[in-house]
């Protein structure tokens, strides 16, 4: 490789050898042994310019940008993170409160005075079906 | 790691509606199409709009994705870039009628050169570049793409592609000349 075929790729494709075409890079090599002093220049020369490009940061992907393109993605249709929380822990927590509640409920509304009488009309209910069933009694 | 490793698998997935993958792919590609969108159109909502719609054409074709054609990652460039080219020719058609005042981005007597300022220098020297410049440079220097890649993307040869880059960053050079020469 002639040292204005190492500027010109330097030129092109800046100071860091390994991002050179594939198959220029191995002559390259071979000319930075030979002409250390030269090479060096040439490449820190590309690299200063490298550097500043890196400066210009890529643009930052934003939750909602994220969160739209999934959205558009193919197969099961995609549940907003309310609906997901709603069906996952949203769900649970309120089955969870409801039990709670309906024990609450019960514990206040159980009177110990009456427990006989409750039992008894249930069974009244039941013989009174079972005769019908039978036949008993008619 | 080349960025398109495993593409092809995880394309499967995403035709069959596996929601990993599809964040999997999302997370893997989003931020690579975005940063190509946003080197060609300068940071707008349009870069948005030309990474989104990617993803959405990317979503149709992934049920019938053949793995023997060109590299998935390549395709999404071609895409991302022919979207952009759309919005620089409307850009181009508006401006026949509105030419903006050019922004003032060169160093002020008072302007530091702090990190932040020389990305905005960067930017503004690169929305001045012309587009085929623009485009090279996008693609070799911030998207990585070697230049074989770079070369059929663009439609051109590999000499044609190397002119590119060379006017390109003599340009930029030129633009940064406070920042980059001693």
């Amino acid at each position: 490789m002639t040292p204005e075929r190492f500027e010109t790729l330097a030129e092109a494709h800046g100071g860091d050898v390994a991002r050179w075409p594939a198959a220029e890079r191995e002559a390259a090599a071979a000319l930075m042994i030979a002409q250390p002093v030269l090479a060096q220049g040439v490449l820190a020369r590309a690299a200063t310019l490298d550097l500043a490009l890196d400066a210009w940061a890529p643009m930052a992907v934003t939750h909602d940008l994220r969160e739209r393109v999934i959205a558009a993605a193919p197969g099961a249709r995609r549940r907003s993170p309310l609906a997901a929380w709603f069906w996952g822990a949203g769900l649970s927590a309120g089955l969870a409160a409801a039990c709670a509640a309906g024990l609450a409920v019960g514990v206040v509304l159980y009177d110990e005075s009456q427990p006989d009488e409750a039992v008894s009309a249930a069974l009244a209910g039941y013989d009174d079906f079972t005769a019908a069933v039978t036949g008993e009694g008619a | 790691m080349d960025p398109g490793d495993g593409d092809e698998a995880l394309l499967a997935r995403v035709a069959a509606g596996d929601p990993a993958a599809i964040r999997s792919l999302v997370a893997r590609k989003l931020p690579r199409l975005l940063a190509l969108a946003g080197r060609m159109l300068g940071e707008s909502a349009e870069a948005e709009d030309v990474a989104q719609e990617t993803f959405v054409r990317a979503w149709k074709q992934a049920g019938s994705w053949q793995p023997s054609g060109a590299r998935f990652d390549t395709w999404l460039h071609r895409v991302a870039l022919n979207l952009c080219y759309d919005r620089l020719r409307r850009r181009r058609e508006v401006a026949m009628d509105h030419l903006p005042d050019r922004a003032d981005d060169g160093p002020g007597p008072d302007r530091g050169l702090q990190a932040r300022d020389v990305g905005r220098r960067v930017a503004a020297a690169m929305a001045a570049l012309p587009d085929r410049q623009r485009e090279a440079v996008s693609l070799c220097h911030y998207q990585e793409v070697s230049n074989i890649e770079a070369a059929a993307l663009m439609g051109v040869s590999v000499e044609a592609l190397e002119s590119l880059l060379s006017r390109g960053r003599r340009a930029l050079r030129a633009a940064l000349a406070d920042m980059v020469e001693p």
